[in-house]
């Protein structure tokens, strides 16, 4: 899981007008729950879509709802590969590389989309349209090989399926 | 088997909407058992039916239900674990996306059992989808009073959260569930105390797969006897059995407890794809030991697999055909369990890097034969020494692919071949970060 991006990223963009049109929604999680700190990883999700990433502006107003230290919010964020602490593309591609994905030959059709959008793992394209992350079993091995963009899972994916997908996509 | 339970509405079109759903019997055996029969008398059918938690551990729903303390002045919690992520193993993504009714009236009925008034549901982050129609199908529940302060009116309060994960692995497991589901990284508790004494929010919690939930309607629609009898002897009812790798036809399949492996993978997924030879089967998920092609003939229970020194697991049956290598297999295995090792406990977390680098170091042709034995040497170190059962899982595949392969591993190691591996993999660009 790990350290992913820059923590303290200065020239990260100011979110507060945008994280006071969620303060609702977010009262809304908040009471959902028998405790506030209970809230956490919805309020990290509810931000992220709005966002795009998670920055220190954000795990503080998330520890100020879920009442729970900034400090507490970050081990969450740098525990759970789904929060990005730096933005990633338009389409965030998870390429799913374990076993069935494998036996069904995920690793030459990774290499390809690593070829078609010039990018490795982690990365992003210059024009911000993709990033790519290899990912652990997404559970829909009867599919296999599949890959998840944005929130969508394709299964079945062969270099001229991956090439339509990606191609659709603005 | 004549006609499939669990999965009945799974190509039954908009099934996941109530107004499908009803008509064709969401929620009639829970209106007939929520505040009418007595929760001991539900708990007691449950017992009967021989339903085992079908998220891995095949432990007694029945029993696990009875551990809640009778005289608990703190509430009680269901929480469902649908944070399905056991490699080889889509069946609870299934009955979430396409029958979330039928999950729903397992809650109601479960909640009731154990006598509990609140609900939370761990979906994996992952599961958008699944999630937007769960979701939806509980917001109609709602609207009908189905869930509420008076289900079907008859004065008992439930409530239901849909809680989403974030991407670990290990929230699978149910301590980590629990914290996870507190808001906090997904770490596994020491036990005891066990969650029905010390669960959510330190109160009394019951854990149950969904799959496991979604069985509960028909055994009380049905009665014990019936689903016990669908099963073998001490494995009641069907299970989904997911199965994929190189077979002709990958899917889920809703087969009875017990049925032999062989059939499953010859018959109903249509034999091993191309026909060619087989090699090896995983049978119950990436945790589970590997079986060769001549160890097949076992009864996919939670008996028949540990006779065979394996496990049947979330039933995820992946299989490999002749040409697939061990040694990379086992590589992918490593870099999974290196990857989703939680960091807790150092048994697991340095053995789960030190096996990956082991394992890399063979893959790509820099490997001797005596890393064989370093391997085996740390899997058996990882094994029984940590909180929870991931350094086992881990150690299992490391053990059963160099035990059962150890002449293909050392004849890699010794014909050198793997450099030429390891150049194929860096020029297809598949490799690294």
């Amino acid at each position: 899981m790990g350290y992913k991006g820059k923590v303290c990223d200065k020239a990260a963009p100011d979110f507060s007008s945008k994280l006071t049109t969620l303060d609702a929604e977010a009262a809304r999680i908040v009471a959902r729950y028998d405790q506030k700190g209970a809230a956490t990883l919805t309020l990290l999700h509810l931000a992220q879509d709005a966002c795009g990433y998670i920055t220190p502006q954000i795990e503080q107003w998330v520890s100020r709802w879920a009442e729970v230290t900034p400090v507490h919010v970050h081990g969450v964020v740098t525990f759970y590969s789904m929060y990005h602490q730096a933005p990633v593309g338009r389409n965030h591609i998870r390429f799913c590389t374990t076993t069935s994905c494998v036996l069904n030959g995920s690793e030459d059709l990774l290499g390809h989309v690593k070829k078609k959008l010039g990018i490795r793992s982690g990365g992003v394209t210059a024009d911000g349209k993709f990033s790519l992350e290899e990912s652990e079993c997404l559970c829909a091995c009867e599919q296999a090989p599949v890959m998840q963009v944005g929130d969508d899972y394709h299964g079945q994916l062969t270099v001229k399926k991956i090439d339509q997908i990606l191609d659709g996509l603005k | 088997m004549s006609e499939p339970i669990l999965s009945r509405n799974f190509n039954i079109p908009n099934a996941h909407k109530l107004s499908v759903a009803e008509p064709r019997g969401a929620y009639e055996t829970a209106r007939k058992v929520v505040g009418v029969l007595k929760p001991e008398d539900v708990t007691n059918t449950v017992l009967a039916a021989n339903l085992r938690g079908l998220g891995g551990a095949g432990f007694p729903t029945g029993k696990k239900w009875q551990f809640i303390p009778k005289d608990s002045k703190k509430p009680v919690y269901l929480v469902i674990n649908a944070d399905e992520g056991e490699p080889g193993t889509c069946k609870d993504r299934y009955i979430l996306e396409k029958d979330p009714h039928q999950l729903i009236e397992g809650i109601l009925i479960g909640a009731y059992a154990i006598g509990s008034h609140k609900a939370y549901i761990y979906i994996r982050g992952e599961y958008v989808k699944p999630y937007r129609n769960l979701q939806a199908a509980v917001d109609e529940a709602y609207a009908k009073g189905y869930l509420g302060k008076s289900v079907f009116g008859s004065g008992y309060a439930m409530d239901l959260v849909v809680h989403r994960g974030a991407g670990a692995y290990i929230c699978g497991e149910e301590t980590s569930l629990l914290n996870s589901l507190e808001g906090k990284r997904g770490y596994p508790r020491l036990k005891p105390p066990f969650p029905a004494i010390v669960g959510l929010f330190g109160c009394p919690t019951i854990i149950n797969n969904v799959e496991t939930i979604a069985c509960v309607p028909q055994i009380l629609k049905n009665g014990p006897e019936w689903f016990a009898g669908l099963g073998s002897p001490g494995n009641g009812g069907t299970h989904l059995f997911s199965v994929s790798g190189h077979v002709e036809r990958p899917g889920v399949y809703e087969l009875p407890m017990g049925v032999p492996l062989r059939e499953i993978i010859t018959q109903h997924a249509g034999g091993v794809k191309g026909g060619k030879a087989l090699k090896a089967v995983i049978p119950g998920g990436m945790s589970a030991k590997i079986l060769k092609a001549d160890e097949i003939d076992v009864k996919m229970d939670y008996d028949g697999l540990k006779a065979a020194g394996t496990m049947l697991g979330s039933a995820g049956v992946m299989v490999m055909d002749e040409t697939v290598c061990m040694v990379k297999m086992l590589y992918y295995a490593t870099k999974f369990f290196s990857h989703e090792s939680c960091g807790q406990c150092s048994p697991c977390r340095e053995g789960t890097g030190w096996a990956h680098k082991l394992v890399t170091r063979i893959y790509c042709g820099e490997g001797a034969v005596k890393d064989l034995d370093n391997l085996l040497v740390i899997a058996r170190n990882m094994e029984g020494r940590t909180i929870c059962v991931f350094a086992d899982a881990a150690a299992w595949p490391i053990q059963s692919y160099i035990t059962k392969f150890r002449a293909e591993f050392e004849d890699y190691i010794v014909s050198g071949r793997g450099k030429a591996v390891a150049a194929g993999f860096v020029s297809a660009g598949a490799h690294g970060h």
